[in-house]
């Protein structure tokens, strides 16, 4: 590790653990689509499909050269702008109930061109933004009281409510989650905490009966009732489970795995690809891309700690937070601790909102962590 | 840089990052740690249910062992019919099963039935997968094929063929086909489905829901032999992705786990000592009967060589090859019909043996010196008995023994009842196998019933009376014997005193003809006879058809040699209640038997037929005995005449 800083003349300072991990995330992810998608490619010459990690490709480049560019901007500048991106995100998140094009039962994509992107992912990183804006224009030492904590709360549930309505569970507890996340690093005050811990327990049945769309309700039935669901979301996670443990410690081999390759697994690239990865690979490859996540949230967190500002720490907190949930969700999800939720595996499902998503925010960090 | 002002310190968050790193490694550490417990732990049980995911296992069937006669002639075979099978476990509900009703043409409460077996499979299934045991019992359950649709049209057959849904599979599974159809159906008996009773008892034998199991007659005794045993193909399902590049025996060495397959083995054929020839001369003997049984056996070897039993039914029919439903109404109707065709009254039913019981009773008294053949008895309408009167037929005046077998006095077997000791009877009947089982193997035996004093004091509380004998004497009373006994022991009367096991099986045989087993004839035991007394005997059953005053006389056929003797079984009154009131004549009507062997001198077959509520043994049964041991002596000469024919083609076995 570097003690300080190069200077412009031997070339800006590149935080190499990061980038490494990310990097690694990436490829095993491309390897990984690779496998996922062959299924398709074999039996249904469907090239559409076949090309999905080629186009995963395309995505990475584009996340990388926005990454870049997040990471060229010195990000104090992103603390004025995070307002005018919270106005662009929620007027495109509003765009996709107009614009939007339903894909199973949800209006999540905003056709542009040739692409469709998804503006509740870009909204993660304005989330991040904004509630760390008021982290750092926050001039109180004391514990925080609810009414001191309002504003972040407000700008994290507009974009919660807005992609609730698509309806997009996943995508709300993430932004709910990060929100929180940040918020941590705050002292707040225990009658506040009390009173959401209470507030939050008796939101609970109301958002059952008036919130949760049936599919939603499904999914936490099943998790917790496996059994009582017969064919639906259920029957997936189970398959996910069963790929997994398929694996078992060497794994099947690279494009090896029966669940897999015989079509038994869901949505195996964008929901499930852990399951194809963990039974290509097995415990072995598990536990690594587990470390790999596991690094990139402790090394958020200390990028964060070694940030001269609070602004830097907490968006470095936020991204940390961000990749850390994503993680924890998805793998959670397709081991069965946790129920099936639309959550993405970072910078390794199948998708560019998600994945440039997700590189804009490390690029964000490395941002913090080149001007510390 | 500078208009960027630094305002707020990190201070804060300092204490924070320590337990933000610790909450990030202790999440992702039981993310680690259920990835053990899946992977490691649990890795085994999940591999064998990927496993289980791709691979089905089909049944190879198995051709059921064929029933021949005794000169190879086809009873029961089988014939090619598509069965449709089910794996509950994986049917899909949605798409394939409403398709699949409509081409089966499944009525709404087979389609229930089955609807609620997918529903409960799939249901233990993700109950299982819930529970995380592993329950063999459960799996196997889960993956069960069962029947779907038997015979399904060719229609059905080819769709399933082209699209080959999950969970449904098509074998061409034989069925029985009985070429002779009710000519001998109770012998060779009939197939039905397994029920959950037997199912349960004979899973370990490889039986399983849906299969066949033969249900009376041969096909039950022998089912063991006939069955064989299905064989097992292990497959991989809708291969897909990279591995379709390995080449399919790779794949299913990979992942199939041995045996692979196992070939069916198929079942042994079984031939039978019945001459399906003498058999449809008896079914041609008896039309105009509704009701009765013929018995012919071998008097030198005890081999069965027809036996019938009317009504009969078809066996194709009930075997369920013309549909489940059709074979259900057929047993309806059998039910209910008042003749019981599905009795096999050869074996299964006792009656009284009226008069053809004399020639025992006269062995009886003759034995222990009651009865002098010279002394005659003054026959006058009937014979007083203590405060009764037991009647006559006729009025004989004065007959000895030989003249009192050949016109069936009454009188004279009275009086030698009532000097007899009906223990002493009854023991007799017991050396001729009468009042016990013959040991045929097949159906339910009926043991008939010789009594004793113990038997009538036991039956009525009263003290016994001698009148009871005087009945017994003339085969009435509590007296009852089955078809078969008689045949048997009128055999022993022929061949001069051996009482021989019956025989119905021949021998064993694989597939492709090699004998396996031959069972050879077994004597049951030796009769303890004068060989004097038994020649006077036979010579009364002589007269019986040939003297001028025998009782069968009339209706001999000229050219017909055969010695026996004639009965009218009186039985027991009754009345109308729970019988058809318009035929309650009828079922009050004697039985009519006729018990003999053939020909009269170095006898060779015994042949008996009774005609349930016939009326008179010598008008009803005696024709029918006539007539069929008539056809045997052609079909001998035929026989004889095409052994020394060397274009013979015919299976024979000697």
């Amino acid at each position: 590790m570097r003690g300080d800083r190069m200077s412009f003349r031997t070339g800006p300072y590149v935080d190499m653990p990061l980038m490494l991990a990310a990097v690694g995330i990436v490829t095993l992810g491309l390897v990984n689509l690779y496998s996922a998608t062959s299924v398709y490619v074999e039996s249904t010459q469907n090239s559409r499909l076949a090309d999905n990690y080629v186009s995963q490709i395309y995505w990475v480049v584009v996340g990388a050269l926005l990454a870049i560019l997040a990471a060229a901007i010195d990000y104090r500048h992103y603390e004025r702008l995070s307002t005018f991106l919270f106005v662009g995100g929620m007027i495109s998140l509003g765009l996709v109930f107009i614009l939007g094009n339903d894909i199973r039962g949800s209006s999540r994509w905003i056709n542009l061109g040739g692409f469709a992107f998804q503006p509740s992912e870009f909204m993660k990183i304005v989330v991040i933004l904004m509630v760390a804006r008021f982290v750092h224009n926050d001039p109180k030492t004391e514990p925080r009281t609810l009414i001191d904590l309002a504003p972040p709360l407000l700008a994290t549930a507009a974009p919660c409510a807005a992609v609730m309505a698509q309806p997009d569970l996943g995508t709300a507890i993430i932004y709910a989650l990060i929100c929180i996340s940040i918020l941590a690093m705050n002292r707040v005050r225990r009658g506040s905490i009390l009173v959401v811990v209470l507030a939050a327990s008796a939101a609970l049945p109301l958002a059952w009966y008036y919130v949760l769309r049936d599919y939603q309700k499904a999914r936490i039935t099943s998790f917790l009732h496996p059994e009582a669901d017969k064919t639906g979301t259920g029957w997936h996670a189970l398959q996910s489970q069963t790929a997994i443990g398929n694996g078992q410690i060497w794994g099947e081999g690279f494009m090896q795995g029966t669940q897999n390759q015989f079509g038994l697994l869901p949505d195996q690239f964008s929901d499930f690809p852990f399951a194809v990865f963990a039974e290509d690979w097995g415990f072995l490859g598990g536990v690594v891309l587990i470390a790999l996540y596991a690094f990139l949230s402790i090394w958020a967190v200390h990028i964060a700690s070694q940030a001269k500002d609070r602004f830097g720490a907490a968006v470095a907190i936020g991204v940390g937070a961000m990749v850390f949930w994503h993680a924890i969700c998805n793998i959670g999800m397709a081991t069965g601790v946790l129920p099936v939720v639309g959550i993405t595996l970072p910078l390794f499902s199948y998708g560019g909102s998600s994945i440039v998503t997700m590189m804009i925010g490390l690029g964000l960090l490395m941002n913090v962590s080149m001007r510390r | 840089m500078s208009f960027l002002v630094q305002r707020s310190d990190v201070g804060e968050f300092r204490r924070r990052y320590r337990w933000l790193v610790l909450f990030v490694l202790v999440a992702f550490s039981v993310l680690i740690g259920r990835l053990a417990e899946l992977q490691i732990i649990e890795g085994d049980m999940h591999r064998a249910q990927a496993r289980r995911n791709i691979v089905r296992e089909r049944y190879l069937a198995t051709t059921r062992g064929v029933i021949r006669d005794a000169y190879g002639r086809v009873l029961a075979a089988n014939r090619p019919a598509y069965t449709v099978y089910i794996t509950p476990g994986r049917v899909d509900l949605e798409s394939t099963w409403p398709r699949l009703c409509r081409l089966l043409g499944l009525d709404e409460s087979e389609k229930a039935r089955f609807e609620t077996r997918i529903k409960e499979a799939q249901a233990a299934v993700l109950a299982q997968k819930a529970t995380k045991e592993r329950d063999k019992e459960r799996d196997r359950r889960a993956e069960q094929q069962v029947v779907l649709k038997y015979d399904a049209d060719r229609d059905a057959v080819a769709w399933l063929e082209t699209h080959n849904p999950v969970g449904v599979d098509v074998s061409p599974t034989p069925v029985r086909y009985y070429p002779y159809g009710e000519l001998g159906a109770h012998l060779v008996g009939y197939m039905r489905e397994v029920d959950a009773d037997a199912l349960s008892r004979l899973e370990d034998r490889g039986y399983r829901a849906g299969d066949r199991i033969g249900a009376v007659g041969i096909e039950r005794r022998w089912e063991s032999y006939l069955r064989g045993q299905r064989g097992m193909r292990k497959m991989l399902v809708g291969q897909r992705g990279k591995l379709n590049r390995d080449s399919a025996d790779e794949l299913e060495a990979r992942y199939l786990e041995e045996p692979r397959r196992i070939e069916p083995i198929p079942g042994r054929d079984v031939s039978l000592t019945i001459d399906i020839d003498l058999l449809a001369s008896v079914e041609k003997a008896l039309r105009g009967q509704a009701a009765g049984a013929v018995v012919v056996v071998d008097v030198r070897t005890g081999r069965i060589l027809a036996a019938l039993s009317k009504p009969s039914f078809d066996p194709n029919v009930v075997s369920g090859g013309g549909g489940i439903a059709a074979a259900a109404d057929a047993f309806r109707r059998l039910n209910v019909d008042p003749l019981k065709p599905t009795l096999d009254k050869t074996i299964s039913a006792a009656y009284p043996p009226g008069s053809t019981y004399k020639p025992f009773s006269a062995l009886a008294g003759l034995a222990d010196g009651l009865v002098d053949p010279a002394a005659e008895v003054d026959c006058r309408g009937g014979y007083e008995y203590g405060k009764r009167f037991f009647r006559c037929e006729g009025i004989h005046r004065h007959v000895n023994l030989h003249s009192a077998i050949v016109q069936s006095c009454n009188t004279y077997f009275y009086d030698l009842g009532a000097r007899v000791s009906i223990d002493r009877l009854a023991a007799t009947g017991l050396d001729y196998g009468f009042g016990i089982k013959t040991g045929i193997g097949v159906n339910p035996e009926a043991r008939g019933r010789m009594p004793t004093r113990a038997w009538y004091t036991r039956r009525y509380k009263e003290a016994f009376r001698g009148g009871f004998t005087l009945l017994s004497v003339i085969g009435q009373g509590a007296t009852t014997v089955t078809v078969l006994q008689l045949a048997l022991a009128y055999a022993a009367l022929a061949n001069g005193g051996t009482l021989y096991q019956p025989q119905l099986v021949r021998s064993i045989e694989t597939s492709d003809g090699t004998v396996v087993q031959e069972f050879p004839p077994r004597v049951r035991r030796m009769v303890g006879v004068d060989a004097e007394h038994l020649e006077i005997v036979k010579r009364g059953l002589e007269g019986v058809v040939a003297e001028k005053q025998g009782t069968a006389h009339k209706e001999a056929l000229p050219g017909v040699d055969m010695a026996g003797k004639t009965g009218t079984a009186q039985v027991t009154h009754v009345t109308s209640r729970g019988v058809d009131p318009d035929r309650v004549w009828y079922f009050n009507r004697a039985h009519a038997l006729f018990a003999a062997f053939a020909p009269s001198k170095s006898p060779e077959i015994a042949i008996v037929v009774l005609i349930e509520h016939g009326g008179g043994g010598g008008k009803n049964a005696v024709p029918v005995a006539m007539r069929v041991t008539r056809d045997w002596q052609k079909l001998k000469e035929t026989r004889l005449s095409a052994r020394s024919n060397p274009g013979d083609t015919s299976r024979s076995n000697l």
